[in-house]
């Protein structure tokens, strides 16, 4: 029992890192409409920059912050040029032009950090693990639960109760009406690119220690986003969270019970849900007109 | 589709034809295993050309059908020693049907949904062949076809050529001809105005699973002939990352045009084997070219040189 109960917590550590890189993904393509492949290079370049950061000697628990901020920047001068240009254009353009910088990221990132596999140095205090149910568990995972629970309710509290996250959702739902009503709609897709590439970028960061960062991380974060993203449907901070939870948890257990074919059996059942539910599992039927 | 003067496309397949055939006769064997991958890798972006440029579905499982048929090809020949006609002939089967399984699931709705379905569709086979060791070789991949076949001639590069070009020459033709015929201009209807096309009564889903299947037809009769090319097959060619290298291919090429898939995978071929000596940094450089591909030449290097030279 107590087994389960810690392959349970393996599973919303796991689930976590998901949320956070889902969600920016969901954001930028709900708010402008823009498929981003360049989406896991954040994730991966947050994992780089914790690792830099830990290994650096400086205090350790700004590197989250760090990597969330420099991400961020990067998703803002992207926003600038040129994915700027591209969120009025068809969904093939994006998924070109994204993808096209995603394999640019990919080799300058395996240039500027070597093609290794890095674990950052963790810190004494978190290094070791604790006891629970009899079973030791790492202190690592538990930063990462506690900080996602924190991190969703924050940006629930933001998106869902705040007068900006209340703008933000405006200008999804109907644009043309909310530009009317006096808010720059420009501005806020620009801030929604650059917390999305924040989120991911910190996602990668707390993933670092867990996942241990790699060239190809990338590739596998996208995969692992973009099925988040559309099997929980777009537009709410809710089905993100719900499908990241399901994500989680059958590719977590899946490893445990069937080890040598968990990924074929998380992607068949991931594509069975996609086939039941093609709009999305929390996602009411759209109208088309 | 325009229709162009007889004479015109007449002169331009036959001056293609001779072309072919005078490279056949005196390329030297390195430079003729180079044109075959391009016809090949060609022939399957020409493939993916078909649904994504004339049907405006991004597709990232097109790798996956051409690697699929591949193995399909190299396991037969592994087991039965069947005759390269016979393989090409389960490449093709193979492909059609793994893209009309794909289609059946995919075609529910387009846009991310197809993207992020044929995705998983594709990496679910790439796992199945990573994972099956005893049939695929798994990681390794599989090789050691022909001296099982015990008929070797068929490996001679100039034998591999012909059938490749055969078969990108068949398939260009057959694909010219699809989107003249009501099918193909359907198909390209509802691309542009998907709604006019349902309010006229067309089944969108039974047009673009008709392509799809054939689109996996050609792609993987490309692939049936892939594995004889080296003798040997790599997961490489299932992965997702193949596809993607389909597409990229293409746009550099021009993704609405057929002819402008062989032009995109020469680019990248020839990019890949002589810049990779130099530096290791091609794949920078690809993604350099295709970026700036996509931001100022839309439509292909094919296209966008032909605008900047002249009408």
């Amino acid at each position: 029992m107590s087994y389960y109960l810690l392959q349970a917590l393996n599973a919303l550590s796991f689930s976590v890192l998901l949320l956070l890189t889902g969600l920016g993904l969901t954001l930028v393509l709900s708010l402008m409409n823009f498929i981003n492949l360049a989406h896991g290079s954040f994730f991966l370049l947050g994992g780089y920059i914790a690792t830099q950061w830990l290994a650096s000697g400086a205090p350790w628990w700004l590197a989250f912050p760090c990597a969330f901020v420099l991400t961020g920047l990067i998703g803002l001068l992207l926003d600038r040029f040129p994915f700027g240009q591209f969120y009025a254009r068809t969904h093939l353009m994006q998924v070109l032009l994204t993808y096209g910088l995603a394999i640019i990221f990919a080799d300058l990132m395996r240039w500027g950090f070597s093609a290794d596999t890095l674990t950052p140095p963790l810190p004494e205090i978190l290094r070791g693990g604790v006891w629970i149910a009899g079973l030791p568990f790492p202190t690592y995972r538990l930063l990462i639960i506690a900080a996602g629970i924190a991190l969703a309710l924050a940006l629930w509290l933001i998106l869902d109760r705040s007068l900006w996250g209340a703008a933000l959702r405006a200008c999804v739902s109907d644009r043309d009406i909310a530009e009317t009503l006096g808010l720059n709609a420009r501005r806020i897709f620009t801030i929604g690119m650059a917390v999305a590439a924040g989120l991911s970028g910190l996602g990668g960061a707390l993933g670092a220690g867990m996942l241990s960062v790699h060239p190809g991380l990338d590739e596998e974060v996208l995969l692992l986003a973009l099925l988040v993203v559309v099997i929980g449907g777009l537009g709410s901070v809710k089905s993100v969270i719900v499908s990241a939870l399901i994500l989680g948890f059958v590719d977590t257990f899946s490893r445990v019970w069937l080890p040598s074919f968990s990924s074929a059996v998380t992607l068949g059942a991931m594509l069975l849900i996609l086939v039941a539910r093609p709009q999305g599992l929390l996602q009411a039927q759209a109208r088309t007109v | 589709m325009k229709t162009a003067p007889a004479l015109a496309h007449i002169r331009t397949a036959l001056a293609a034809a001779a072309a072919l055939t005078a490279y056949g006769a005196l390329a030297d064997p390195y430079l003729l295993r180079l044109a075959t991958e391009i016809l090949l890798v060609g022939t399957a972006v020409m493939s993916l050309n078909l649904v994504t440029g004339q049907g405006g579905l991004v597709s990232l499982c097109h790798g996956s059908l051409f690697g699929g048929a591949a193995y399909a090809a190299a396991m037969l020949a592994q087991q039965t020693g069947a005759n390269l006609a016979a393989t090409l002939a389960i490449g093709i089967a193979a492909g059609a049907c793994l893209a009309f399984l794909v289609a059946l699931v995919s075609l529910r709705s387009n846009g991310l949904f197809f993207l992020v379905v044929t995705l998983v569709a594709g990496q679910l086979l790439w796992e199945v062949v990573f994972h099956w060791r005893e049939a695929t070789g798994g990681a390794d991949g599989l090789r050691g076809f022909t001296s099982a076949a015990g008929r070797p001639w068929w490996s001679q590069p100039v034998w591999l050529y012909a059938w490749s070009a055969a078969w990108a020459c068949a398939s260009l033709m057959l694909l010219r001809r699809y989107l003249r015929r009501p099918a193909g201009i359907a198909l390209q209807a509802l691309r542009d105005q998907p709604l006019r096309m349902q309010a006229l009564g067309y089944s969108a889903s039974r047009i673009r699973i008709g392509a799809f299947a054939l689109s996996g037809a050609i792609a993987g009769g490309a692939g049936a002939l892939y594995p004889f090319l080296n003798l040997y097959i790599s997961p490489q060619a299932v992965h997702w990352s193949f596809s993607a290298t389909l597409l990229i291919m293409g746009v550099i090429g021009g993704i609405k045009t057929l002819h402008g898939a062989f032009a995109g995978a020469a680019i990248y071929l020839l990019i890949q084997t002589y810049l990779s000596s130099y530096t290791d940094r091609w794949q920078l450089l690809i993604g350099l070219l295709f970026v700036v591909t996509v931001l100022f030449m839309p439509d292909g290097v094919a296209r966008g040189l032909r605008r900047r030279g002249g009408p």
